[in-house]
């Protein structure tokens, strides 16, 4: 039946583009307060996750490694900007590429020795049996809705705080105008590390919530980060709305690829089809989808 | 909105009159800056450049392109490490902090350019002016901001008063509406209105020390600007990119004085605007040396109409000081004016 196919494919796609939101959420978060481009961002998190299933291995609870995850993630964002981004700071953009490309590889090497570089499989808070509306196969578990809400309700918390707090607002006008902020009395350095550590914590969450259908090794993240960097730009890497929606129509494009091609052709199909959108987003609107009055560092 | 009766029991632990102990310099608003050397990589922006700001009037910082008078304001500000010299706020060097330490100090800045945030409303740039108050809640402890030139100068008329009154208080909130406090008329600023004495409506807050206190006192010096500048009340949830140019640099001045500075550093405020916008401008710096007795530093590239209303003047050539005299002298030299001052 077509429709039900068509609905099992968007909502997995739906799903996936949630995971892709997040890790895009992170990349801008990071891009608006530092202009830096953070490709360590799936490393951060693929090193969170192991240190989440480690956690679970040792108490038997998920909920204890996915608090774990998030912590870690906040600490490990955090810890990265003030040792090696702040440095790169104010010097030309290249240092800072690579000071991040250094870093994804260092902890990549590091999980390697520290966790070992085989596939592990990670476990899920809810069951992964296909839901089913009277009979008929959704295409999604409750894991699924499980992953949608996770970071539905992350990404309105952060909005919120964005938006009605003081902090929220310290972050907004550090990441418009530093000079101003600073002028103001803002401590522009303390509000960016603050920004790496929330970074650090989506990061976290994708990676712990992600992982079940990817196994977890050394490398697992680099696709995800490739897909969520993907979503960023589609959105405009300076709209944490657009990085939403950009992760969810990339998810729901992978999907129907994936899905209507089928079979391993399909598999590799997808990687190829989100360089192809990325590819056509960046010729027909370069700022992305999302890209309103230029906004500009002065 | 503001402070109330139990200010009284603030004045105990020091707001108010108490300034003198702020740490910074509260015996004087005065900015000397002396023998200062700053400059970007290679290029020595100011040689050991001295100049003194009286507390209270307005010093123009006058001179062509590239004399060094952007830079001088940036160093004073922190936002240009001076390579030495010294920036003394009422004597307490300040030079080489950062700019979030020296605006607290009482050095606001206000840049070229009116540096609003366009993507935050009105209010929200507003705010921005505030966070060097001392944090909420969780910190409460902590001293009240640093209280404004009437700190100082609680000897004026009204020293003493001064306890009942008295948010986080600011410029001339203690002492200072010289002549004016009462007047309360439509161009007076509102701090004309508290300086007389008038605790306005309700008392309740209660100093700055409770978040509530701290809320109401933020609420409170927010209603103040919009009283002093109408337009910016009409427009609080206006995104800053929808205002005039006129009204930009209304923003950026009312959110440089909710700092409460004692020091109050503009950089070519009337840059871009129009005559009689310009005017205005002018006529509220003024208003804030006369009636708020802030110490002013005016960079200005219009000369001519800098000093019209300036005390004093200061000429900058290629980063050194060719002349400082009262304005109407000056104004008066004509080889001056001719040479670096182009009328």
């Amino acid at each position: 039946m077509p429709v039900v196919e068509f609905l099992q494919f968007t909502l997995s796609g739906i799903s996936f583009g949630m995971i892709y939101a997040a890790i895009a959420l992170s990349l801008v978060l990071i891009w608006r307060g530092t202009r830096v481009l953070n490709y360590a961002q799936g490393g951060m998190a693929m090193f969170t996750t192991f240190i989440a299933i480690e956690v679970i291995y040792h108490t038997h609870n998920y909920w204890a490694g996915f608090v774990v995850a998030l912590a870690a993630g906040m600490v490990l964002g955090a810890a990265c900007e003030i040792t090696v981004i702040r440095p790169t700071l104010g010097r030309p953009p290249l240092n800072a590429v690579i000071v991040t490309i250094g870093l994804l590889i260092l902890l990549e090497g590091l999980a390697g020795i520290l966790f070992g570089g085989q596939y592990r499989s990670f476990p899920t808070a809810f069951s992964i049996t296909g839901l089913k509306v009277s009979g008929t196969p959704l295409g999604v578990s409750r894991f699924d809705v499980f992953v949608v809400v996770a970071v539905l309700v992350t990404t309105l918390v952060l909005a919120v705080l964005f938006r009605y707090t003081a902090a929220g607002l310290r972050m907004r006008a550090a990441a418009f105008n530093a000079t101003i902020a600073r002028l103001s009395g803002i401590r522009v350095a303390r509000v960016l590390t603050v920004g790496w550590a929330l970074a650090g914590l989506l990061g976290a969450l994708a990676g712990v919530l992600v992982s079940p259908s990817t196994f977890l090794y050394p490398n697992s993240m680099d696709a995800i980060f490739v897909y969520g960097f993907t979503a960023a730009v589609i959105g405009g890497l300076d709209s944490p709305a657009g990085a939403v929606v950009g992760g969810l129509l990339l998810g729901v494009a992978l999907s129907y690829a994936g899905g209507y091609v089928g079979g391993s052709v399909g598999a590799n199909l997808t990687p190829l089809i989100a360089l192809g959108i990325l590819v056509v987003v960046l010729m027909i609107r370069p700022d992305g989808l999302f890209a309103g009055a230029r906004m500009r560092r002065v | 909105m503001s402070s109330g009766p139990e200010g009284a029991g603030r004045e105990a632990d020091g707001s108010g009159g108490r300034a003198d102990d702020d740490g910074v310099a509260a015996a004087s608003a005065s900015l000397a800056v002396e023998g200062l050397v700053a400059g970007y990589g290679e290029v020595i922006a100011l040689d050991e450049v001295t100049v003194t700001a009286e507390a209270g009037v307005i010093t123009a910082v006058l001179g062509a392109n590239g004399a060094g008078k952007t830079t001088l304001l940036r160093a004073v500000s922190g936002l240009v490490r001076p390579r030495r010299g010294r920036v003394l706020l009422g004597g307490t060097d300040v030079a080489g902090r950062s700019p979030e330490q020296i605006v607290r100090a009482g050095i606001a800045h206000v840049p070229e350019g009116q540096g609003v945030i366009p993507e935050l409303t009105v209010e929200e740039n507003l705010r921005i002016g505030m966070m060097s108050w001392p944090a909420r809640g969780i910190w409460g402890g902590r001293k009240p901001p640093p209280r404004g030139v009437g700190g100082d100068g609680s000897s004026r008329e009204q020293g003493g008063s001064g306890g009942d009154r008295s948010p986080p208080r600011g410029v001339g909130g203690d002492g200072s509406p010289r002549e004016q406090g009462g007047s309360g008329g439509d161009r007076s600023p509102p701090r004309g209105v508290w300086g007389d004495g008038s605790p306005r409506e309700q008392g309740g807050s209660g100093g700055d020390r409770s978040p509530r206190g701290n809320r109401a006192a933020r609420a409170a010096a927010l209603d103040e600007e919009y009283a002093r500048f109408k337009p910016l009340a009409d427009r609080r949830r206006k995104l800053a990119s929808t205002l005039s140019g006129g009204e930009r640099q209304m923003l950026v001045i009312a959110r440089a004085l909710l700092a409460r500075p004692r020091v109050l550093l503009l950089d070519e405020p009337s840059l871009g605007l129009a005559p009689r916008v310009m005017a205005q401008v002018m006529d509220l710096v003024v208003r804030l040396s006369r009636e708020d007795g802030l110490t002013i530093v005016l960079v200005e590239q219009n000369a001519r109409s800098a000093l019209s209303i300036a005390d004093h003047g200061v000429v900058l050539n290629l980063g050194r000081v060719v002349a400082s005299a009262a304005a109407p002298t000056l104004a008066a030299d004509v080889a001056l004016r001719h040479h670096y001052l182009g009328f």
